[in-house]
């Protein structure tokens, strides 16, 4: 049974429709990760789940029970805020026990959770400090201190490692996936990295204008996007686009001319795209450098050599940008033209639409 | 060595101004009242020094105790009254409603009307015969006949206090309503997640920390209110018999009224040591929260 389940899920401000009947499932344990752009509706959707926005329309259940109108308190839920909201004027160890000082507990017992939760959050030396005395990590594990004492059946964090530098974001990152493990409860994650989202996910929901994009594992994400949107989102550097033209669709290979690139054909068994303008994906480290299944000249405007591997950036004939993304450290240089290739079998193929075709 | 110096003499030239002005200003008066306090200046051309006179006849005369006292409980009621009642304005006029910036606006006519305007029309209000009022309460037939509120000297005590509230209040209102909005939007909401209540929220976060601005405010009108001269001057000079007489009225009426300059610089200064007591409580306080921000 799934632990929480949006049904037609809508939020609007006055005329803006910010979410859009969104349907999802979440099964106990698992760590979903909500991704997308900036103003994608991802955070408004989290603060629906918590109950800090009213829900416009739809159903958010929670264990089975509708929780559209009850008090964040009562859904069995708990926040860990972007900015980690905690109470400057209070030490780490009042900023811990805030929801049970709320609930009234006896002292033993704020005593018992908040010293569990200081122990695995390693906070048992600064308990007495204020938070202004904390670094940004020492911060961000106290906020997930707060959410850890309420023992909550569904964790949301809301972009929780944006305001760390990126050495401690990583680590952070490990942390939080441990704690994951030990705690074995369902979280909820929302970033605008999908490098985060690859990372930590059991499943991805990628967001975009307000609807779902694409629900699914890390991988599948990856391997298998449904659309243009989630093909460029996911990956880093971003998949290449060349557009093209479908000239025959037999069911068997569907034969695509990239103009000036020339005729490229594709196995795939749709007849539906015949003469359709299409758009091709090629992932930068699925290219590899002189000739193969399908090859096309390119001249670097910029080489990055990092070491592990080179980027280059081009411009094709057609405008398009295109990285490609190489092992070690080939001999290429700015501004001469370089032969590469790529595998058919790693050629990604989207409709007039934007929606992949097999 | 010749860079520093010229640094300290170029921050000298900058702070000359400033200097100057303080020097000639404050530092100036200040130090010959306080000369003036041990002399017997009066409308006859005297300037004799006579020492600590002024203060043993002030202080054995009897009534200038009672006047300190009434000052400071005059004091107390004001700023507590202008705290209690600035920090629920604050609170309503952060609450999300309709019209928020109306309100908002509405709330400063006291502060921003001319204070002598303001003041007469509370005088006026006040009268027996025509004031609003009395006549609000006969209507109503709580009371049976014209009630001049500023002839008794219960009554005027408490008058001036109200008016003095209406003029302070703004002030406090609008200057808590700016340190409330700078608490972030997230700590509420944090709290609210973890389930505490407006009331639990309203004690446990606002207050807490709007402590520096509750503080400031409160020793800032603690200041202006023991200082206040004009609002009492107006309604009542001090009077009825002395019901009303504040240190400050009391000073003037001495200097001013009966013309016993050195006698009076007595009195002044005797409210400067007090406004200086206030002063050191207050960069106290200040020290003690910067501390605790610290710790």
């Amino acid at each position: 049974m799934s632990q929480l389940s949006l049904k037609q899920l809508e939020k609007s401000f006055n005329e803006a429709r910010i979410i859009k009947g969104i349907d999802l499932d979440v099964s106990e344990g698992e760590f979903v990760v909500f991704v997308g752009p900036s103003g994608c509706g991802k955070s408004t959707l989290l603060r629906m789940i918590a109950g800090l926005e009213e829900v416009s329309g739809g159903q958010i259940e929670i264990s089975g029970q509708v929780v559209n109108d009850l008090p964040p308190v009562k859904r069995g839920i708990a926040m860990v805020f972007q900015s980690y909201a905690l109470y400057p004027h209070m030490s780490v160890y009042e900023n811990i026990a805030f929801p049970l000082r709320v609930e009234k507990l006896p002292q033993a017992e704020v005593d018992a959770r908040v010293g569990a939760a200081a122990k695995v959050l390693q906070l048992e030396s600064r308990l007495q400090h204020r938070p202004g005395q904390l670094s940004g990590g020492q911060r961000q594990r106290v906020a997930i201190g707060r959410a850890i004492v309420r023992q909550p059946k569904i964790f949301l964090f809301d972009e929780p490692l944006s305001n760390l530098d990126a050495a401690l974001r990583s680590e952070m990152r490990i942390e939080l996936m441990e704690l994951h493990k030990r705690l074995g409860s369902t979280m909820i994650y929302v970033t605008h990295d999908q490098i985060e989202a690859m990372t930590m996910a059991d499943k991805i929901v990628v967001l975009n204008a307000g609807e779902i994009s694409q629900v699914g594992g890390p991988l599948e994400l990856y391997h298998k996007p449904d659309n243009l949107f989630v093909a460029g989102f996911i990956g880093s550097p971003k998949m290449n686009f060349i557009s093209g033209k479908v000239r025959k669709a037999d069911g068997a290979t569907a034969t695509i001319d990239l103009g000036s690139l020339g005729t490229i054909a594709l196995p795939r068994t749709s007849t539906a795209v015949a003469g359709q303008d299409v758009t091709l994906g090629i992932r930068p480290e699925h290219l590899s450098l002189g000739e193969g299944e399908f090859g096309l000249e390119t001249t670097p405007n910029i080489v990055e050599q990092l070491g592990i591997h080179t980027i280059t950036y081009s411009t094709l004939s057609g405008g398009e940008n295109f990285i490609g993304l190489f092992e070690g450290n080939p001999a290429l240089a700015e501004g001469q033209p370089v032969r590469m290739s790529f595998p058919l079998d790693k050629v990604h193929l989207f409709d007039a639409k934007g929606l992949a075709v097999y | 060595m010749t860079s520093t110096r010229s640094a300290t003499l170029f921050a000298l030239a900058l702070l000359a101004p400033a200097l100057l002005y303080i020097l000639v200003i404050v530092a100036y008066p200040l130090f010959d009242t306080v000369v003036l306090s041990f002399t017997n200046a009066a409308l006859r051309p005297t300037y004799d020094f006579v020492g600590w006179a002024n203060y043993q006849r002030i202080f054995s005369a009897g009534n200038f105790t009672e006047v300190i006292l009434r000052t400071l409980i005059w004091t107390f009621f004001s700023v507590s009254i202008k705290m209690i009642i600035g920090m629920a304005g604050a609170v309503l006029l952060n609450a999300a409603i309709p019209g928020q910036t109306l309100f908002r606006v509405l709330t400063m006519p006291p502060w921003i009307v001319p204070m002598a305007i303001g003041i007469f029309m509370w005088g006026w209000m006040y009268n027996g015969q025509f004031g609003m009022i009395s006549g609000l309460l006969q209507n109503f037939g709580i009371i049976s006949k014209p009630w001049p509120i500023l002839a008794a000297g219960d009554s005027a005590f408490w008058a001036t206090i109200v008016t003095d509230v209406w003029i302070g209040v703004p002030m406090v209102t609008i200057y808590f309503l700016a340190a409330m909005q700078s608490i972030p939007r997230d700590l509420y909401e944090a709290a609210w997640t973890d389930g505490a209540g407006r009331f639990y929220r309203f004690r446990r976060i606002t207050v807490p920390m709007m402590l520096p601005a509750i503080i400031t405010m409160s020793l800032l009108s603690l200041i202006a209110t023991f200082n206040s001269f004009d609002i009492i001057y107006i309604l009542t000079r001090g009077g009825p018999s002395g019901s009303t007489t504040t240190m400050i009225i009391d000073t003037y009426n001495t200097a001013m009224g009966s013309r016993k300059y050195g006698e009076g610089a007595a009195r002044a200064v005797v409210i400067c040591i007090f406004v200086t007591l206030f002063c050191l409580v207050y960069f106290r306080a200040v020290r003690k929260l910067q501390q605790g921000e610290a710790k």
